[in-house]
């Protein structure tokens, strides 16, 4: 190694600065980091693009799925050359895991604040998510260029809320570019450059990872010490497995190749690894030869929270389905499934999601990117089932249950949620939480306007229609976070649901014994109202184990004719006809009933 | 055997019920309208028909003159010769004896009378222009003129039709003579008058099953055969033109939006009265030639509808090859499982009991 290279390394690495941008949803960081990169010259103001957000899906939920990150050369005030490395971060709940995963690469973070809406839930959880991080935290009020902007406000609830100093705080307006400037410079100054030695061994954390068809699976790295570069063997701490590095190099709006990467810096290393999963975010990677490094803290394998089946709406296509999701698999390592079979519904597959928003957008992308004509059944949180003999299953799909003879008790997941409110809307919050099964744990009032619920819910209540219906209820201005907090035991039963007398399993549900009934009569009702009627007459009922607890009929079709049909008709009827055959194919049969696609996910909406 | 279909667009009021294009009488127009036919018929010169049917509208109104110049000029211009029916449809207060009896003379031998009702409330409440002792003197007048094939239609679910007033009009039409009714369920369509203002009696849909399938009662214990999902005859006098459609046979349509079956090729004439007289010759639309299977599938939508003759698989095989046919055949034997379709020997008919739920049946027997 030349004399001369260390204090090289010294220079770059007090002139780097890695840095994301966490914020409420909707608050922002999209367009700041297009100003960001617009300012800084990497990308010229062309248009409303917002160059981080690339899927189609993620532009119209105005959601960060997967985080991504930029290197961004810049000048700043001082003259110097500075490389700052801006993190991109899910701004999800059900992404949380990877949001502490990102920030770990980072040594500080913009917490961004819409002057009109305050700080809100995941405000909080993100700011304190980078306070755990020991990240260097820039308060920002974003939107100023709006009239109803409040400036004092926000800087009261940064200050009272989060402990934030008002000193500290700037002042932007991502849409005209306002401040921007400053808070570049901010960076430079308040963030700390990294630390670490790039002659000792390597040490990256995992922070990201894509998928390229050609080249597999290349994953984000933050070098904490030592270098990576092409020819290395190196290892995965979680799994002990070796690839050798073909490439490394850094985030410009595309790859860009160098010789290496070295502590301090951020970029992506391809290694010719097919199998997504492989690769887990917050792994540590480090060399073979030095393989006793110890691993960056906080590694776990993601959790999925939410489960649901889908199902080929063709039976045929089941195949098809299970290729689709091997690919879909591979851009995003944090799915899992399993094959499933479905009395009703054929073959199919069983999900595993981090969270609703998540399995919406997965659900989504198979539907639109993979071309996949699916159902998907009702979601199940995992419930854990203590039974009579000692077992205890950990069961994600109701119709997997044992026997209600069998069961002891069943335990459901229960998480902790922060909601913010203003003090007007507390009243008919604390309602509908109560009314959700949620347990108080506090309130706070971090100011005279707002309050804190603190609530133990359980996650099904969450995963059905508490976010919807908490907006609702405050008029849009509750946000809520929340985190998993245990399983607690409640008084459950499962539900199953007859149609034409047979149990279909895919529309099984469990519920607390006390709404069971009205449950079951709402769901049997809006089946009554799905279900078209047949040449039969269809019972529908909802059943504890032996139990009836609804029953509604669908009383036989009596006339579907076309009455006239003579010379001029004949074309315009067949056609007709066809129309009607290909909306029955779209049915699937349950026994021999024809049972439209709406009718499984039915049960989600409904209030109890 | 082939049909010759004219259509007559024209009426002098609009039932409540109704959603077919029709234009308001008026006597130029009408002559023009004739003119433009026989200027379309140019295009088919020679062809030869077994049957005529002249329908609409209300081809009543154009009167026994026009009537004339249009049936002489038919005569011309087509062969003719082997004519086996020559329909014409009237409604009550446009076909007085006079009018009857110069159809009658120029070779017209059937009649079908647009009665719906012989209830007077459930007449006035559908909008049409006729009351009871119109229709059944229009009945009278057909048979005193020489006519043996009289036909009425007649319609379920009218606005507080009972079955006692069904069976009064059903019994009294009977009475009168009539040999032929088509009874169709009334359904209400987007764009008439009972859309926008729905009749608070008017019959739900199991409502109008009831009376449908007493109504099939009466008629049968009458002496009519259920011919037909809606066409009711005393044995013999079944419609040739209307069978024809329903045996996939060929035909041709004259007039606007008149559609037709020629050389396996299905096609329609342009729409609209104006656009037609102004060309009466212009291009025609929708040309569609089915094949095979899908053709095969048609057909066999079409021949069920006949209740008593059926789907004969012999004469499909003989049509299409028995390769075309091996899928349909294989549908109609599931559907004979289900009890929706009775099989006998190489025919298969549509279960009486699943004539008004025919549609599930047709889906699966289509393409």
């Amino acid at each position: 190694m030349c004399s001369g290279y260390p204090a090289f390394i010294i220079f770059v690495m007090n002139n780097i600065r890695n840095f994301c941008i966490i914020a409420h949803i909707d608050h922002g960081k999209s367009t700041l980091a297009d100003r960001i990169l617009e300012l800084t010259g990497l990308i010229r103001k062309t248009s409303m693009d917002q160059m981080l957000d690339s899927m189609d899906l993620e532009r119209e939920r105005g959601i960060t799925i997967k985080a991504k990150s930029v290197r961004i050369p810049y000048r700043a005030a001082d003259g110097k050359e500075y490389i700052l490395n801006l993190i991109d971060t899910p701004g999800h709940v059900d992404f949380s895991y990877e949001v502490s995963r990102s920030l770990e690469a980072c040594e500080g973070a913009v917490l961004l604040v819409d002057a009109t809406q305050g700080v809100e839930a995941q405000t909080i959880a993100n700011a304190n998510l980078a306070l755990e991080a020991g990240l260097k935290i820039i308060p920002v009020i974003n939107k100023i260029d709006l009239p109803n902007a409040m400036l004092d406000d926000c800087a009261l609830q940064l200050y009272t809320m989060l402990g934030l100093g008002i000193e500290d705080i700037l002042h932007v307006s991502a849409k005209d570019g306002r401040g921007v400037a400053e808070l570049l410079e901010a960076v430079v100054e308040r963030i700390p450059a990294p630390e670490g030695e790039s002659s000792g061994p390597l040490k990256c954390l995992i922070f990201d990872s894509f998928f390229d068809p050609y080249r597999g699976v290349i994953p984000h790295l933050r070098v904490f010490s030592g270098r990576i570069a092409a020819g290395d063997k190196i290892m995965l701490k979680s799994s002990g497995r070796v690839f050798e590095i073909e490439e490394v190099g850094y985030f410009s709006l595309g790859l860009a190749q160098s010789e290496q990467l070295q502590a301090g810096e951020v970029g992506y290393a391809v290694a010719l690894i097919r199998n997504a999963g492989e690769i887990h975010v917050g792994d540590t990677v480090v060399s073979a030869d030095h393989s006793d490094v110890p691993a960056v803290p906080g590694f776990r394998l993601s959790q999925p929270m939410v489960y649901c089946g889908i199902y080929p709406i063709i039976t045929s296509d089941y195949a098809k389905l299970g290729a689709a999701l091997d690919k879909f698999k591979l851009n995003d390592s944090s799915v899992v499934f399993e094959k499933e079979n479905s009395a009703a519904l054929g073959y199919g597959y069983r999900i595993g999601f981090l969270g609703m928003l998540h399995m919406e957008i997965a659900l989504e992308r198979l539907r639109r990117e993979y071309e996949q004509d699916i159902i998907a059944t009702m979601p199940s949180v995992i419930y854990r089932v203590i039974c009579l003999n000692g077992d205890v299953l950990m069961l994600d799909n109701p119709s997997k249950f044992p026997p209600e003879g069998q069961i002891d008790h069943i335990e459901e997941p229960v998480i902790r949620t922060r909601i913010i409110v203003p003090s007007d809307y507390v009243g008919p919050c604390m309602e509908l939480s109560d009314a959700k099964r949620g347990v108080l744990v506090g309130i706070e009032h971090p100011d005279d306007k707002r309050a804190i619920l603190i609530y133990d819910l359980p996650l099904a209540e969450m995963i059905t229609d508490f976010y919807d219906r908490l907006k609702s209820v405050s008029r849009g201005y509750a946000s809520m976070d929340y985190e998993m907090n245990g399983y607690r035991a409640g008084e459950l039963v499962k539900v199953d649901i007859l149609v034409n007398n047979g149990p279909v399993d895919a529309l099984s549900y469990i519920a607390p014994r006390e709404n069971a009934a009205t449950r079951g009569r709402a769901l049997i009702h809006k089946l009554s109202k799905t279900i078209p009627k047949h040449l039969f007459k269809i019972p529908l009922q909802a059943a504890i184990g032996s139990q009836i607890i609804a029953r509604e009929d669908i009383f036989p079709m009596r006339k579907d004719v076309l009455a006239k049909c003579y010379g001029g008709d004949i074309t315009r009827k067949r056609k007709l006809l066809e129309k009607q055959k290909e909306g029955k194919k779209k049915m699937k049969m349950v026994g021999f009933v024809e049972v439209p696609q709406e009718a499984f996910l039915s049960l989600m909406k409904i209030e109890d | 055997m082939r049909g010759l279909y004219i259509h007559i667009p024209f009426c002098i009021s609009k039932c409540s019920y109704c959603d077919f294009y029709s234009v308001y009488a008026k006597p130029e127009l009408m002559d023009a309208y004739i003119d433009a036919l026989l200027v379309e018929t140019i295009r088919y010169s020679g062809m030869d028909f077994a049957t005529l049917y002249i329908g609409g509208g209300t081809p009543s109104i154009l009167g026994a003159e026009r009537l004339e110049k249009l049936i002489c000029g038919l005569r011309r211009i087509f062969d003719l010769a082997d004519l086996r029916e020559a329909t014409i449809e009237v409604n009550p207060e446009s076909a007085g004896i006079d009018l009857l009896a110069a159809l009658y003379r120029l070779g017209v031998d059937r009649v079908s009378i647009g009665i719906q009702s012989l209830n007077e409330e459930e007449l006035k409440k559908s909008g049409r222009a006729h009351n009871r002792r119109q229709a059944l003197e229009t009945v009278n007048a057909a048979f005193s003129v020489g006519f043996r094939n009289v036909s009425a239609d007649i319609m379920i679910g009218l606005p507080g039709q009972t079955v006692q007033s069904l069976a009064d009009t059903l019994n009294m039409l009977i009475g009168a003579g009539v040999n032929h009714i088509s009874a169709y369920c009334l359904s209400v369509e987007e764009g008439t008058s009972f859309y926008r203002y729905p009749p608070p009696d008017l019959p739900g849909e199991d409502g109008q099953a009831s009376l449908f399938e007493y109504a099939v009662g009466i008629l049968q214990t009458r002496g009519f055969v259920h011919y037909e999902i809606s066409n009711f005859a005393s044995p013999g006098s079944e419609c040739l033109h209307n069978l024809n459609y329903w045996r996939g046979g060929e035909y041709l349509g004259l007039g606007p939006a008149a559609a037709s079956h020629v050389g396996g090729k299905r096609f329609r004439n342009a729409p609209g009265l104006e656009r037609y007289l102004a060309d009466p010759l212009s291009d025609r639309e929708g040309e569609e030639r089915l094949e095979g299977a899908r053709k095969a599938g048609e057909e066999a939508m079409l021949r069920l509808r006949l209740i008593q003759e059926g789907l004969d698989m012999q004469e499909m095989a003989g049509k299409y090859g028995r390769n075309a046919i091996e899928g349909l055949e294989a549908k109609l034997n599931e559907l004979v499982k289900r009890r929706s379709l009775a099989r006998e020997r190489d025919v298969f008919r549509l279960q009486p009991a699943c004539v008004l739920t025919s549609n599930s049946v047709f889906i699966d027997v289509i393409g």
